[in-house]
């Protein structure tokens, strides 16, 4: 049966590099999907591209490609990235430099953009559209209108498609979903569309995009798994052989460490998402709850049974808006007394605070070794402690009081209890909140480009 | 029956989706999933995470896996980008989750440990 094999090279902005680069090595994949985008990172994009027009995209894109590229081209691998952020475009010319540079075959690079909506979001406000927050519910964002930062839809694999089609060799994005990512290619190699006879094979598409897209963290990272990973810092990324009745096969490159098992893929099907039965993407509905997990050898597992519903007629849309500001400060205590001391310090702190009269938006104050993590959940035993750190975070309006707040916890160095400990002091701050909502699907001006670079 | 830490029962996974903290709960056996449906209920859920959860819980059980879904609405101070949590992503959420405590039978226990042993085995640690 015909099969594309698609691996993941990366899952964010800062992931590890040379398990992609040894996939690309091992020559085991057809496509390579890298995804560089968090919510925030459109944000932070968006207010790189504001400064310089010519920046925007990812800057690893650089560096990564000029030691991909020689690989990929090589083993005849194509890459789909969105490392093209809030400039596409430029990212590819960037490219286009680094294949000239290093003398590379000629290449064709789709461009993907569109995505980013906010210089008409007033169009589409004016026609009724209120942009309802999918998280607090509130019905407009007029609210918020005159502190956007960024409005970038999560657009499907149309264009993904339409470029290779067009022969790209690489494909270059903006904000595509991490799942367009793998969507895109598999589609294309088996020529479907997307009227209703490929609903359940694009839903399987997208349940294996769920499972890969994520890098290490399907293959050994952050799992229950991690006591029986094998050689953990030889990790390798995920790969999987998708069937064209929809079938699946997980794994990863071959002699590489890490672990794959049906724990692992349960693990990484249940992560980050809401109603396992209706896993929105902007190329189709996965339902994980019909499936089935097969272990078929060591770190091969088999999903079959993959199903789901057609595409939505909206794509989720990530505004980022300023909030306010952040200030922090971090101090530890040794023992004797050490819980004591910590609860000392809170309370100078609080009293500080009171006398420089910061209106806090919120302020949160944890003991670090006892229960910052575990919140209420903590069992805090009465006993002395080697250590506890004391954390200060507090959100304010302006920066002025975030700076205060940080300042004030950097005066416990010198006036809190003997022997309080401090390391680097931390920077305030800006907040951008996340205002999620949808757009309608036709409302979101998706544009493709092929450029040829020789 | 004896009373044991939900560790010994299940694997447990959790992130973010803005400000909603989301827990894969895994149990190690088919007759312990059908165990956790029914004590791992909303209302214990609030119970445990007190005001670290401020909206409701919810649980999507996902019987082909095993597993439980569990969704904390407000649980991550406004969601990563804006919130005051050390983990602001919610990544402890769902080994927090594994201190729960629970009543639980001996053949049930049995066959976690089963479970633990044969993974073990299976990796030679």
């Amino acid at each position: 049966m015909k099969k594309v094999v698609i691996g993941s090279g990366s899952a964010f902005w800062g992931d590890i590099f040379e398990p992609a680069l040894e996939m690309a090595q091992s020559g085991e994949v057809q496509y390579m999907g890298f995804d560089h985008l968090a919510e925030l990172t459109m944000a932070i994009l968006n207010r790189m591209k504001a400064k310089n027009p010519e920046a925007g995209y990812i800057p690893d894109i650089i560096p990564w490609t000029k030691r991909l590229l020689p690989v990929t081209q090589k083993n005849g691998i194509k890459m789909i990235t969105n490392a093209g952020g809030a400039n596409p475009v430029q990212a590819a010319l960037e490219v286009a430099k680094v294949i000239k540079e290093l003398n590379l075959a000629p290449m064709k690079l789709g461009v993907v953009s569109g995505d980013d909506i906010l210089p008409y979001i007033n169009d589409i406000r004016a026609q009724g559209w209120k942009f309802k927050n999918l998280d607090t519910g509130e019905e407009d964002i007029d609210s918020i209108a005159d502190r956007i930062a960024a409005a970038n839809a999560y657009i499907g694999a149309d264009n993904i498609i339409k470029e290779l089609k067009n022969g790209a060799d690489m494909i270059i994005c903006g904000r595509v979903s991490d799942n367009a990512l793998y969507v895109g290619p598999i589609m294309h190699e088996f020529g479907w569309d997307f009227s209703d006879q490929y609903i359940d094979r694009i839903a399987a598409a997208v349940t294996v995009g769920h499972i890969i897209e994520c890098s290490a963290c399907v293959s050994g990272g952050m799992s229950n798994m991690w006591k029986v990973s094998e050689r953990p810092w030889d990790i390798g990324f995920p790969i999987a052989e998708f069937y064209e009745n929809g079938d699946a096969l997980i794994t990863k490159t071959s002699g590489s460490g890490g672990i794959v098992n049906s724990w692992t893929v349960k693990e990484h099907l249940l992560y980050e998402i809401i109603d396992p039965a209706n896993y929105l993407m902007p190329d189709g509905i996965g339902d994980f709850t019909a499936l089935k997990l097969h272990d078929e050898a060591r770190n091969r597992v088999m999903v079959t049974e993959m199903k789901g519903k057609k595409r939505p007629d909206t794509l989720k849309v990530c505004i980022g808006f300023k909030d306010g500001f952040i200030g922090e400060g971090l101090i530890y205590f040794p023992s004797p007394d050490a819980l004591a001391k910590a609860q000392w310090a809170e309370k100078w702190l609080r009293e500080r605070f009171k006398k420089l009269g910061i209106n806090f938006r919120e302020l949160r104050i944890d003991y670090m070794g006892v229960n910052m993590l575990h919140g209420e959940a903590a069992e805090v035993e009465d006993r002395d402690y080697n250590e506890i750190g004391l954390r200060i975070a507090g959100r304010t309006h302006t920066y002025k009081e975030a700076e205060a707040v940080r300042r004030e916890a950097t005066h416990l160095w010198t006036m809190g209890p003997v022997g309080s400990s401090f390391g680097v002091p931390m920077n305030v701050r800006p907040v951008i909140a996340l205002w999620p909502s949808l757009v309608p699907r036709d409302a979101v001006k998706i544009e493709s480009q092929l450029m040829e670079v020789s | 029956m004896k009373k044991v830490k939900l560790t010994e029962l299940a694997f447990a996974r959790s992130g973010d989706k803005g400000d909603v903290s989301n827990i894969g709960l895994m149990a190690k056996s088919k007759n312990i999933y059908e165990f956790l449906l029914t004590v791992i209920t909303p209302e214990r859920l609030k119970e445990y995470f007190g005001g670290m959860v401020k909206g409701p819980a919810e649980i999507y059980p996902v019987p082909h896996l095993d597993s439980l879904e569990i969704i904390l609405r407000q649980a991550l101070g406004g969601g990563a980008t804006c919130s005051l949590r050390f983990d602001q992503t919610g990544k402890s959420m769902g080994p927090v989750l594994l201190g729960m405590q629970v009543l639980v039978s001996e053949e049930l226990l049995e066959e976690a440990r089963a479970v633990d042993e044969s993974i073990k085995k299976q990796y030679g640690v």
